[in-house]
């Protein structure tokens, strides 16, 4: 990856259904204000969201990297919590372990990682179970 | 002091100035002099401004004795617009959510700040355009006149509206010719609906087309649709957020007004929304009851103007996106990091005073060469109380 123009850091922290989405909205108004085309973002925000709900329903806390070169924007998602077995199955559409009250919020349809995957140029998932999960992802914009 | 280019006509500005400095550019009586014959098109809003025992008919009447050859009530266009949008969605394939294009001030903030969701608004012309396009045609052909002569103002109760008919989007040109506000005719409307008493033959009224008044009416009126109503322009931002975070694609359309509970409560109105939503839902009781569904237009009429692409929205809608912080992603950076370093040393009261919405929109309009860090009340003072300081020198108290 090219040097980072730009780089900023958020907490995002586990239960927090009450501000969730923010931080995606946040990176959104930048990258707007940073002249990223508008389709772009979009995929981006969409990754965010995803990424940002995924570590309110599952992890304790976690810092989202967000960073963006003349190429690329990279996001980080490290988060502390009970990571993820069986990382295939995770990205299978429709699979989920939310439970009854993630789903009673109109979460937890099982198409969080997918949805992720599909909106962005480049997706990685690393977890240690019992440790946390690192989600990495690029959208280019160049 | 509102910018042209950010300015989205929620006419805030109008309802919140004490001292009336802001006013709507509105149709004058001369206008009306230009034409052969006149037509008086009012939002339907206007029927809930007289309480809930003046009927539409007698509001009609009254208007029409202002000095207009005739009045369209709009209530059958909504109508059928209702129709048309039923037909839409059943055949589309999304983007979803789809959203109305009723508010104009929507439509301009979507234009603005959410262009990639320009293909979730309903392709759909709104109901007192299409009202204004087959009222001129229909003129035209029984009277004999020539369509330019004859002049269509719209009544509305925003300057929303105004403004979309002087600078339409969707539309190369309004096939409104002007409007006035409902606040202007207000007064003489009152007296005339006094002076005139009831009506005799009161004309008919589509229940599902009065609705639209008020937020939650346009939905009501749907078929079987999975549908939201939003109002004001705090909610609205929050939603089309959502709606460009991916969520809400479940459903299939959004019935959105930047004014707190749609139309009734637009800056340009006079009565309370309470009293005004209360007076529209007594109207819709007694109008539903008589016309079974509330729907007034025969199906094979939406039918016929649905294959001739009667209501299609006109022109593709351009994006007017936000201006970059620069010229290119390194500049914007840069100038990023200035805001930054600025709004560390403002107050952050966000107090309006220096005529930015909030600190951080001086901060920017300051890297933009627009606004001067001094044009802070608090920066300024503090610069004024450093300066005597250091007059004074050390050693004094």
């Amino acid at each position: 990856m090219k040097e980072p123009l730009y780089a900023e850091s958020f907490k995002i922290r586990g239960g927090d259904f009450e501000h969730g989405g923010e931080v995606a909205t946040r990176i959104k108004s930048i990258c707007k204000e940073l002249g990223i085309r508008p389709d772009l973002i979009r995929r981006l925000s969409i990754a965010n969201f995803e990424a940002e709900m995924n570590v309110i329903m599952y992890a304790d806390e976690a810092d989202l990297c967000f960073q963006v070169s003349t190429e690329d924007v990279r996001v980080v998602v490290a988060d502390r919590g009970q990571g993820i077995s069986d990382i295939e199955l995770a990205m299978t559409p429709g699979w989920s372990t939310a439970t009854a009250e993630m789903r009673a919020r109109g979460f937890g349809a099982g198409l969080g990682l997918p949805n992720i995957r599909n909106s962005v140029d480049e997706f990685r998932v690393d977890s240690r179970p019992g440790a946390g999960t690192t989600l990495t992802y690029v959208v280019r914009i160049a | 002091m509102a910018d042209s280019e950010l300015c989205i006509d929620c006419g805030e500005c109008i309802r919140w100035c004490r001292h009336g400095a802001v006013r709507a550019a509105t149709a004058k009586p001369a206008d009306l002099k230009r034409f052969k014959y006149t037509v008086a098109l009012p939002a339907l809003t206007l029927y809930s401004q007289f309480g809930k025992d003046v009927e539409p008919g007698q509001v009609l009447r009254a208007l029409k004795s202002l000095g207009f050859d005739e009045v369209y009530d709009l209530s059958a266009m909504c109508d059928m617009h209702a129709s048309a949008t039923d037909a839409y969605l059943s055949e589309c394939r999304g983007p979803w959510p789809k959203i109305s294009v009723t508010c104009p001030a929507v439509i301009h903030l979507i234009l603005l700040r959410y262009p990639d969701m320009i293909e979730n608004l309903l392709p759909i012309e709104p109901a007192r355009e299409l009202a204004a396009k087959l009222l001129r045609r229909r003129l035209a052909e029984e009277r004999g006149l020539d369509p330019t002569d004859i002049g269509l103002f719209f009544i509305t109760p925003c300057s929303a509206i105004l403004h979309s008919i002087h600078s339409p989007v969707g539309l190369e040109s309004s096939y409104l010719d002007g409007a006035f506000s409902i606040a202007e005719f207000y007064g003489p409307l009152l007296r005339a609906i006094k002076a005139l008493g009831p009506v005799e033959n009161p004309p008919p009224i589509s229940a599902r087309g009065l609705l639209w008044a008020m937020a939650g009416g346009e939905i009501a009126g749907l078929r079987d649709a999975n549908t939201i109503t939003v109002a004001g322009a705090r909610d609205v931002l929050r939603v089309f957020d959502h709606i460009e975070e991916g969520k809400l694609q479940a459903v299939d359309f959004i019935e959105a007004y930047i004014c707190p509970d749609g139309c009734i409560s637009g800056p340009l109105t006079v009565e309370g929304r309470y009293a005004a939503r209360r007076t529209i839902q007594r109207i819709v009781r007694r109008h539903g009851q008589r016309v079974g569904e509330g729907s007034v237009i025969p199906e094979e009429k939406v039918r016929a103007l649905l294959r001739e692409h009667f209501f299609d929205l006109e022109e593709h809608l351009q994006a007017r996106p936000l201006r970059p912080l620069g010229r290119n992603l390194r500049e914007a950076v840069e100038r990023r990091r200035e805001v930054q370093r600025l709004l560390s040393r403002l107050p952050g009261k966000d107090c309006a005073a220096c005529g930015a919405p909030t600190c951080a929109a001086l901060a920017e309009d300051v890297v933009r060469g627009e606004a001067s860090l001094s044009d802070c009340v608090f920066v300024r003072i503090e610069g004024l109380l450093e300066a005597a300081a250091s007059t004074k020198g050390p050693g004094h108290e």
